[in-house]
């Protein structure tokens, strides 16, 4: 028996903190975090004190930035070795980059910690096969919204089905979404749509829309295969849109806050946005066509596949933390069930099945929020990460300017698209990853 | 035997030398290395691994890096000229002023007290094609009754880069060249009024080459700024749309950072201090040769 209890102690401690507690108690120990800032991530770490509360943990939050500036932050701690911050916003986009510096969490946490999770979305969160980051209330996949009122006027009814030919409705492909924008934009008072026009944002819009139209960004053997057929018509459609003044002229430097901020003005009847304006977009104190805005799925490429560019938030532990126990267990505490209603009650998606569940049955009386997650739902049933490359980011970065060469007409598709291959096989090649 | 020890002038000047070698000589050597090495700061052991010239050899060939060169060299060129034409002018009207000169003298350094983001971010709204100041102003005029996107067409994006650079800096100069009219003696251009020269004539072969020493030495500085320049830049275009308002250092901030290649954006940045260190020659030897001039003719 006593054979029996030590073998017993031994594995706890071999497991170390595998059998932890949540959120266990780390009196004296001091956690440093470096956190994705902006004014929607606020509500969240205000329940850090509670896990202070809860643990006699403080929480050092030594950086809050966004993602952009945190990773090129990361890098240089990387460079410089100062890696002994343990807590860290991390993004499925920007993970891939770094996959040494965080800790597995599952040899952190217990399994039932992490068995309510959406198994593909810890799947995207796996590299190498280490868990590199606990998902957070912080789901994107993008969905349609747009300006009910146009739908259901009359005069635009008849006028759309005299000049297209069929009816007017939510767009339900790419090519539609074209055809409406067209049709409802009036610059420079009113635009039929709208797309972030740079960096990782035009370049991630265009890899979805290439894989919805039968395209692949790299092939099997990871070269790119962009330039092609689909990619052509894909970039096409970004053209055709900025030729046509259906969307506004400063689109190539607008980036996802421009997006809201112009759909919100009332400007913009169709807007491919991210859920996370879910809340913003129907509320009268930010939104001007609130109680107007209707929500449908992502459009369907001409492969008859959706649309479904996904990404996520996560926090993630370093692998050079003193305390990785008390770092995992606040890990734990901004991503479980209580935090995960907490942020998705202002609108973003829960990466957690009861989450998803709660937030349901609590819009069942809001049919305007009911009608959005119903139509988010579907876009995260057909989500998908970005390629899984560590130079996705410097690839996005020779990518997009060529796409804005073709948009502004500074180069022909083709040229844009050959160009934009070439340097992106050489970022690869350079990687050592070709 | 004599116990060795350092000489006390050299003693004295060690602490300083030390400084100098941990904050100046140490960087610069590791950069120069780096800039010898495939380094990526997601990868520091790449930092060991050396490939002499061949950063700068790529450079060479690298149409995007001499591009952003190009305009770079007109950034500077086209800012400098027209903040030191302006800069003349407003030292000119405020030395005029018999009264409020002070007043005028803190309001004129008031733009130089903002910070560049501040001011990147205040231009980038008021060039925004859909809600910013300046379109809104130009179609309530009834001048304009389209969006014109200021800060995306190739030549407009470039005007509103210069508009801000030039709204920032201009007192640079109009405070350097007040303190040049200031410190002006009075007898020659008494004496060039009796000797019955118009004003324009006055002010070509009198007040100008009194000036210059001073406008060269605000050139020197501004264009060792403009050189750098990147915060107004990045926040107001970030070099694009389409590479269309990349200067140097937009560049090498987005491989250095975003595309992590270190070791290259190390190598760019010594080829683009090669481009101040030939102004400054340029804007010391005018400068000198102003100084001469001064004082053969005064």
């Amino acid at each position: 028996m006593k054979l029996l209890t030590t073998t017993a102690l031994v594995l706890v401690g071999a497991t170390g903190v595998m059998a932890q507690d949540l959120p266990g108690k780390f009196d004296g120990v001091t956690v440093q975090a470096k956190l994705i800032g902006g004014q929607q991530y606020e509500a969240l770490y205000a329940r850090i004190a509670e896990w202070e509360a809860a643990t006699g943990a403080k929480v050092d939050v030594i950086s809050k930035k966004n993602h952009f500036e945190l990773d090129r932050e990361i890098k240089s701690d990387i460079a410089t070795g100062q890696l002994g911050w343990c807590v860290g916003s991390n993004h499925s986009s920007f993970a891939p980059q770094y996959p040494g510096i965080y800790a597995d969490l599952r040899a952190l946490l217990p399994a039932e910690a992490l068995a309510d999770f959406v198994p593909a979305t810890l799947d995207a969160a796996t590299l190498e096969d280490k868990l590199v980051m606990l998902p957070r209330a912080q789901f994107d996949v993008s969905a349609v919204y747009y300006q009910k009122s146009l739908y259901e006027d009359e005069a635009n009814k008849i006028a759309f089905k005299e000049k297209l030919g069929y009816d007017l409705a939510p767009p339900y492909t790419w090519d539609q979404l074209a055809d409406q924008a067209k049709f409802f934009a009036n610059p420079p008072d009113f635009y039929g749509t709208q797309y972030a026009g740079k960096e990782e944002a035009i370049a991630g819009r265009f890899y979805e829309m290439l894989l919805s139209n039968g395209g692949e960004f790299l092939d099997a053997e990871g070269k790119p295969a962009f330039n092609s057929e689909a990619g052509a018509a894909t970039l096409q459609w970004f053209v055709d849109l900025y030729k046509a003044g259906a969307v506004p002229s400063g689109v190539p430097n607008y980036l996802w806050d421009d997006l809201g901020q112009g759909f919100a003005s009332g400007t913009v009847a169709i807007d491919h946005d991210w859920p996370g304006w879910m809340g913003f977009f129907n509320d009268p104190a930010s939104s001007k066509i609130a109680g107007n805005v209707g929500v449908a799925p992502p459009p369907k490429g001409s492969s008859g596949a959706r649309s479904g560019w996904s990404g996520f938030h996560g926090f993630s532990v370093t692998e050079d933390c003193a305390t990785p126990e008390a770092a995992a267990s606040l890990v734990w505490f901004l991503t479980n069930e209580d935090s995960q209603k907490l942020e998705s009650g202002a609108g973003p998606l829960p990466t957690r099945n009861a989450v998803w569940d709660h937030i349901i049955a609590e819009a069942a009386s809001d049919p305007y929020r009911a009608e959005a997650l119903a139509a988010f739902q579907v876009a995260a049933q057909g989500a998908y990460p970005v390629p899984r490359t560590p130079s996705w980011i410097e690839i996005t970065n020779v990518v997009y300017p060529e796409l804005q060469a073709a948009i502004l007409g500074d180069k022909s598709v083709e040229d844009a698209l050959n160009a934009a291959a070439e340097e992106a096989t050489q970022v690869l090649e350079d990687a050592g990853e070709l | 035997m004599k116990p060795w020890r350092l000489s006390p002038h050299i003693l004295l000047l060690l602490p300083a030398v030390l400084v100098l070698l941990a904050v100046v000589i140490l960087p610069l050597i590791l950069s120069f290395w780096s800039s010898l090495t495939p380094f990526r700061l997601t990868r520091p052991d790449s930092i060991y691994d050396f490939v002499g010239l061949r950063n700068y050899a790529r450079l060479m060939g690298d149409g995007q890096f001499w591009s952003a060169f190009g305009r770079t060299v007109l950034l500077l060129t086209v800012a400098l000229n027209l903040e030191m034409l302006l800069g003349l002018g407003l030292a000119l009207l405020i030395e005029r002023a018999s009264r409020g000169q002070r007043i005028l003298r803190t309001l004129l350094m008031f733009p130089m007290m903002f910070s560049p983001v501040l001011v990147g971010f205040q231009f980038k709204f008021m060039f925004n094609d859909n809600v910013g100041l300046v379109n809104n102003a130009l179609q309530s005029l009834g001048l304009t009754n389209s969006a014109i996107p200021w800060l995306i067409d190739q030549h407009l994006a470039f005007f509103s880069i210069v508009v801000a650079e030039i709204w920032s800096s201009t007192s640079v100069f109009a405070i350097f060249i007040l303190a040049g009219l200031m410190a002006m003696p009075r007898d020659p251009l008494e004496a060039a009024r009796v000797d019955g020269c118009t004003p324009w004539q006055t002010f070509r072969f009198v007040t100008w080459p009194f000036l210059m020493p001073f406008a060269f030495i605000a050139m020197t500085i501004r264009s060792l700024d403009v050189a750098r320049a990147y915060d107004i830049i990045k926040i107001m275009t970030d070099g694009g749309p389409a590479r269309r308002t990349e200067v140097l250092w937009t560049l090498i901030a987005r491989t250095g950072y975003a595309d992590s290649k270190m070791g290259m954006a190390n190598a760019m940045a010594y080829v683009a201090i090669l481009l101040s260190i030939l102004f400054t020659v340029i804007f010391f030897r005018k400068l000198a040769q102003s100084r001469e001039q001064i004082a053969a003719e005064w």
